[in-house]
């Protein structure tokens, strides 16, 4: 077991000494004699063969065991492999330590279990082992220390002479031996050996005396553990080497150090503006602060301050501050009285508004209808009363009707309105066709009423106009009946045709003709319709009276399209006649004519406004309705169409005569749509839609064929030939940019009378540098970008003007062109940009405030999530962090 | 019929006081100016004119030394004040709003060679070549305002003699230690009359020394050596040397940026370092023609002012190759110290001549209380001309100095020299075989080694 454990040990020193071997070699230093060692064991397996054999008779259990234990026993019996010996010695007395120190691979407790039992094993070895025990070891110590010297020596004589060291060993071992000591050996007086060796006195040795007696092997323990415990001190570097080493590891520390100012350094690098000084109080900053501090150097400030802080002055101030508050003073119960008063007034209006509010919130119709009828009574029966109330609501009325007049609310000229008439009037149910005749008559209603009012003179007409709707009813079947009448009047009447006169011109009559008998076929479709809609009126009319909206609806229906259809009838008639004729009018035209005169003269037609309005609203429904021809030109001329109580009176509109007479556009317009009218409507109306698309689009005529794309060319540049002329435009450039040299001229003068010039020419020096000059012509022609691209001119002259605004290359901290350009693409300047913006594009790159100090940096400790939102942030929002974060960093600076 | 009106509501064209401006509408609508750009060109070049024709930046001379001035100290704490030191052994302090001397320190028997003060701005530390270090106390600031400005010398608080002649001193930030150069570099304290702490690498005399405002306990030396040392008074020990070509004849700390510095050296140029990278320059500021003498940066820490030996006071960004502000008058001798003032404002150069000067930073900028109209204004035309800078015509014109000639001729010549040199350098390159000669940049040509 103990073998074992030795042989371990034993390798596990070899490794080591390798290890450590290999470490000094590098530092070339104080251990060299392990060097030889190690060199020494490398000699061990060389043992003379024979000298094995004998060692293996003598112990054959060792022999087997290995070669070390070969070693470590023959040290005990062969005095011969003494050399040998202090290897395994030396290891014993520790002079090995420092490697085992340098052995980091074995793990130490590996060792420290083992050798304190191992050691003490070998001791009891050797102390049992023979009597001169002690001799034996300081021999052995001795040889340790003079080992190297011995080796080298040993190894020289074997060199020289060629047998094997164990000869030559033994022989100077004997010879140190030899050499005798004066006194005898102890701790006291070491060997000789030892003194001289270059080695010290080891413990070992000092402990080898005291073998054996009391508290021996308690004091070999301790010593034992001291040395396994103990780290050996190295020998101190030299100065330089230290100080050097001492430096460096301050300058690693303060290079780490003084990195944590890079986050703070880097952040003021990038920010586009650093603040200094940014909340460094410069003074009083109110006039309140400024004045509090105030005291009074000059004589007169301190006139002035005397008078002010006078104590006279300030106890009248104060005496008279009190005057003025009893005089406020007023009594308890008034205060009472007047706190009550305003509490219930408050109160009165609070409920008034509640119950306001309520009543606004009834939706009910019946309720608003009988309210409002209640209103109109009272308002009656005021109106009645009071002339001042009849006065009042008079004006009122007045006011109403001049909105009415301003706005047309009535007119169905609302959205609601007018997007029911766009979808048709019929597509409507009755309810909603209702409420725009209501509307409708509102409006007649009040737009009546102007008459009325303005005209105090009113006719027996204006009554029968004013009464309800019943009556209205009626007259609207009267009306149809009348104007049924009217038409087959203008049917049956067989107009004359002029004898005499233009009008007696052959294509007179005949335009007259035609338009009759169009007219007579435009009466007869009105008729058709009057007889319908006289049916359905008195469909309607059976029905009862009781829903009056639909009554009126019924009646406005009827009375829409009929009258409408009249008027349309008529403007053809009149209008022809307006225009065809001059003399021979038919009589209608005169009579129509002649209520013309006496609607300007007199105001006949004081009931023509209902109609008159009545007929606008149809005028709408028709167009959009029922439009049998969608002409707008009848639109434009307008013309009115009076339903008179009791005759037919057609008249043309004010608008009519005056406007003709006044040239307004919208005449023209109706002239022009006359003038077309002449020839037929529906050829006008064709005609002028091709007027229009001839202005739009200038349509070409079909038989026309479409010339392909270079025939037009051709045609369009048949006279000048281009490339010919961009040929010449760019010889002309070139010419200019490169110059043709100028012919070499006779010499005037030189040889003239001789003729010599004539005869020999020109000097040759002249023409070769005329040639020369072509040359480099040629040369700096072909140079040219645009030599090889036929239709292009690339001019090589460089724009001195444009140069002044080009940089040459890019300039530093720029990357790329681009961003170049990108950073003077936006204007900065406070007329293309708002003003919150200015103060960002225009910041200076440092901000500080002159007068104020500047601190250096101060460390401010960055937060980890700071941090890392930076670098998640980007572009603008990240600078803006940063610039706030420089200036927050220089608040503390100054703080 | 739709009429379309033009609403405005009442409330936006109101002004709330008589004195308001009326309010303008305007359509920043791009299309509508489509010659913005121009306009704002002429506007830069304009801006560019004007600031030459207003370029005044020398504001006065302070004069009443008898001999040059050998170093500067400005207060920390206080504005107005700036010390002075000359080779007679004199000792003043100005007051620049008045450009009197406000009081004298005599003592010294030989040239101040250094001076220096506290950041509380209460005690001054001058040294000199008679081996004496003496600590005085500031005067009031009120002193400035009172008028009996007879006879106003101080006494030193305290006088430390020692071994050697000094040639720099210099505080620390927000402390109470303060270091020589001389011999060795001294570490003081205040209250002690021998140094706390003295460091010795390398034979040669330091010539002088700075602390790191932003890192207290860490500070550079230059030596004669060639060398530039940086110690750190935490672990008490030098850390790194490098050594370069020529000397260097100072140095001074951002005070922004605690991890750089930058060095004056004699070879005309000013070398930025990182502490942490020394083995090169993170940039070389080229532009004197002779040596550079003194250095000091703005507060701000983006630009440093430099004199030189050449009579020139220069003006640098802090990353820039070249000056952007040139000073010089006739009179102006070799400059040996300057300072940038603690508002970053002004700048102080104390010259041979005996004169200390008082200069603008921004030679065209107006002094005196700006209106914020006119503010804005002066904004927006440093804006437009920062834009289009670039341009030749705007740079020319930014660039365009006048020059003594002198200066003028020799930066020819270095120009030339340097060409010549670089031509020769590439000819041998193109003549030897490829890749046996490299070339060095700049950055690192100077350097000779970073010593361990």
């Amino acid at each position: 077991m103990a073998v074992k454990k030795r042989k371990e040990r034993a390798f596990g020193g070899e490794s080591g000494n390798s290890k450590k071997f290999k470490k000094y070699s590098n530092s070339k230093g104080p251990m060299k004699k392990n060097k030889n060692d190690t060199r020494k064991k490398g000699k061990g397996p060389r043992l003379p063969s024979a000298l094995r054999t004998e060692l293996d008779r003598l112990d054959p259990k060792i022999a087997s065991d290995s070669d070390d234990g070969i070693d470590l026993d023959v040290g005990n019996d062969v005095y011969e492999y003494e050399e040998e010996v202090p290897q395994e010695e030396s290891r014993k007395n520790r002079r090995f330590d420092p490697v085992e120190n340098y052995d980091y691979e074995l793990p130490e407790d590996f060792e420290d279990e083992n050798v304190p039992s191992d050691d003490e094993d070998d001791d009891g070895d050797f102390g049992v082992g023979g009597n001169k025990g002690s001799r034996n070891d300081d021999v052995d110590a001795s040889d340790g220390d003079e080992e190297e010297d011995d080796e080298r020596h040993l190894r020289m004589l074997q060199g020289v002479t060629g047998m094997s060291t164990d000869a030559f060993g033994g022989k100077k071992k004997r010879n140190s031996v030899v050499i005798s000591e004066a006194h005898p050996e102890s701790e006291y007086n070491p060997t000789r050996d030892v003194l001289e060796g270059d080695s010290h006195i080891t413990l070992q040795d000092l402990l080898d005396p005291i073998q054996g007696k009391a508290g021996y092997s308690k004091l070999r323990k301790r010593v034992q553990h001291m040395d396994r415990k103990s780290t050996s001190v190295q020998a101190p570097l030299p100065k330089v080497d230290r100080e050097k080493l001492e430096r460096m590891a301050v300058y690693e520390h303060s290079k780490k150090d003084i990195t944590k100012w890079e986050h703070l350094v880097k952040r003021n690098r990038e920010a586009p503006t650093v603040f200094f000084g940014g909340d460094v109080d410069l003074g009083f900053s109110t006039v309140g602060a400024i004045a509090s501090e105030f005291e009074p150097r000059t004589e007169f400030e301190k006139k002035i301050a005397s008078l002010v802080y006078d104590d006279k002055v300030m106890e009248a101030h104060k005496a008279d501050g009190s005057k003025l508050l009893e005089l406020n003073k007023i009594s308890e119960e008034d205060y009472m009285k007047h706190r009550d008063h305003v509490a219930k007034m408050r109160s009165l209006l609070f409920r008034h508004e509640m119950k306001q509010k309520r009543i606004k919130k009834i939706k009910s119709k019946t309720y608003h209808r009988l309210k409002n009828k209640d209103k109109l009574k009272v308002e009656s029966a005021e109106m009645l009363m009071d002339p001042e109330a009849a006065k009042e609501q008079a004006r009122k009325q007045e006011f109403k009707r001049a909105e009415e007049r301003l706005t047309l609310k009535h007119k169905n000229k609302s959205k609601w309105a007018r997007r029911i008439l766009e979808r048709g009037l019929n597509a409507q149910d009755e309810g909603t066709r209702a409420a725009l005749a209501e509307q409708l008559h509102q409006h007649a209603l009040l737009t009546r009423k102007i008459n009325t009012v303005k005209d105090s003179s009113s006719s027996s007409d204006s009554s029968s106009d004013d009464d309800d709707e019943g009556s209205n009813e009626d007259r609207a079947s009267e009306l149809l009946e009348k104007a049924k009448e009217k038409t087959l009047k203008v049917l049956e009447d067989d107009e004359e045709l002029p004898n005499s006169g233009v009008l007696s011109l052959p294509f007179m009559v005949r335009g007259l003709k035609k338009r009759r008998e169009e007219a007579i076929e435009e009466a007869k479709l009105a008729l058709q319709e009057y007889e319908q809609l006289e049916g359905t009126n008195d469909a309607e009319n059976s029905k009862p009276a009781t829903a009056s909206g639909r009554r009126v609806f019924g009646r406005a229906n009827n009375e829409v399209p009929d009258s409408n259809k009249k008027t349309k009838t008529d403007n053809k008639m009149k209008m022809d006649n307006y225009y065809g004729n001059s003399d021979s009018e038919d009589d209608l035209e005169a009579k129509a004519n002649v209520n013309i005169e006496g609607c300007k003269r007199n105001d006949v037609e004081k009931d023509v406004g209902p109609n008159y309005d009545r007929k606008e609203a149809a005028d709408v429904s028709i167009f959009k309705n029922f439009d049998d021809n969608g002409d707008p030109g009848s639109k434009t001329t307008y013309e009115v169409a009076i339903f008179a109580s009791d005759s037919w009176r057609k008249m043309k509109s004010e608008n009519g005569v005056d406007k003709n007479a006044k040239k307004l556009q919208q005449v023209k317009e109706a002239i022009v749509h006359n003038k077309d009218m002449e020839e037929g409507e529906e050829d006008s109306d064709s005609e002028r839609e091709q007027m229009v698309d001839g202005i739009l689009s200038s349509a070409p005529k079909e038989s026309y064929e479409l010339p392909s794309q270079s025939e037009l060319i051709r045609h369009a540049f048949a006279g000048d030939d281009v490339e010919e002329e961009f040929e010449k435009d760019k010889q002309e450039i070139l010419n200019e940019e490169n110059p043709e040299p100028d012919k070499p001229v006779l010499l005037p003068g030189w040889g003239q009378w001789t003729h010599v010039q004539q005869k020999k020419g020109l000097p040759w020096w002249m023409l070769k540098e005329h040639e020369d000059a072509k040359r480099k012509r040629e040369e700096s022609l072909k140079k040219r970008k645009d030599a090889q691209l036929k239709h292009v001119i690339i001019s090589e002259k460089v724009d001195k003007k444009a140069e002044k605004l080009q940089t040459k290359s890019l300039p530093y901290p720029f990357t790329s062109k681009e961003l170049f350009e990108q950073s003077m693409r936006m204007p900065i300047g406070s007329e293309s940009n708002p003003e919150t913006a200015i103060r960002s594009l225009n910041r200076p790159e440092v901000v500080k405030k002159p007068g104020v100090i500047i601190k250096p940096i101060k460390f401010v400790e960055m937060h980890h999530h700071e941090k890392s939102e930076d670098y998640k942030r980007s572009g603008q929002k990240q600078k803006k962090n940063k610039s706030k974060g420089a200036s927050g960093k220089n608040k503390k600076q100054s703080n | 019929m739709k009429v379309k009106v033009i609403s405005r509501s009442t409330d936006e064209f109101t002004r709330e006081r008589s004195q308001d401006l009326q309010r303008v509408f305007r359509n920043f609508d791009p299309s509508l100016r489509s010659q913005e750009k121009a306009v704002e060109y002429v506007r830069a070049l304009n801006a560019a004119k004007l600031d030459k024709i207003f370029a005044r930046p020398f504001i006065g001379a302070m004069d009443g030394h008898r001999d040059s001035i050998k170093c500067m100290a400005k207060n920390p704490n206080y504005l107005k004040a700036i010390f002075s030191g000359s080779d007679d052994g004199d000792i003043r302090l100005w007051d620049l709003a008045s450009r009197r001397t406000l009081c004298q320190f005599p003592g010294h028997q030989g040239a101040v060679q250094g001076l220096t003060v506290s950041t509380d701005g209460s005690i001054l530390v001058s040294c000199g070549s008679d081996c004496t270090v003496r600590l005085w106390n500031v005067p009031d600031a009120n002193l400035a305002d009172s008028d009996n400005l007879s006879d106003n010398s101080a006494k030193p608080v305290a006088v430390y003699v020692w071994k050697n002649a000094f040639r720099a001193v210099d505080h620390q930030w927000d402390g109470d230690l303060f270091a020589t150069a001389g011999a060795q570099v001294d570490i003081w304290n205040h209250n002690r009359s021998q140094p706390v702490n003295t460091f010795d690498w390398g034979a040669d005399t330091t010539i002088s020394v700075r602390f790191n405002p932003g890192e207290p306990n860490i500070l550079a030396t230059s030596a004669n050596d060639r060398s530039i040392t940086l110690y750190d008074l935490r672990m008490s020990s030098p850390a790194r040397k490098v050594i370069m070509r020529t000397k260097t004849n100072s140095i001074a700390w951002n005070p922004m940026e605690p991890m750089n510095f930058t060095a004056a050296n004699e070879d005309c140029n000013c070398y930025s370092y990182d502490a942490r990278k020394l083995e090169e320059a993170k940039c070389v500021h080229k532009d004197h023609v002779s040596a550079v003498m003194d250095i000091d940066f703005s507060p701000t820490g983006r630009e440093f002012v430099t004199g030189s030996y050449d009579r020139t006071v220069r003006i640098f960004q802090y990353n820039g190759g070249h000056s952007r502000e040139i000073y010089h008058t006739k009179r102006m001798q070799r400059v040996f110290c300057v300072k940038y003032s603690c508002d970053a404002s002004y700048v102080i150069s104390g010259s041979d001549d005996t004169n200390l000067r008082l200069w603008k930073a921004k030679a065209s900028e107006q002094l005196g209380v700006v209106l914020p109209r006119e503010r804005k204004k002066h904004e927006y035309l440093e804006a437009v001309k920062n834009r289009y800078k670039h341009l030749p015509e705007v740079k020319r014109i930014v660039r365009h100095r006048h020059l003594p000639r002198p200066v003028y001729k020799a930066a020819n010549l270095r120009r030339t020299m340097i060409e010549a040199e670089r031509r020769k350098e590439q000819r041998r390159k193109a003549h030897s075989a490829p890749g046996s000669i490299v070339t060095e940049p700049v950055r690192k040509r100077r350097i000779i080694k970073e010593v361990e």
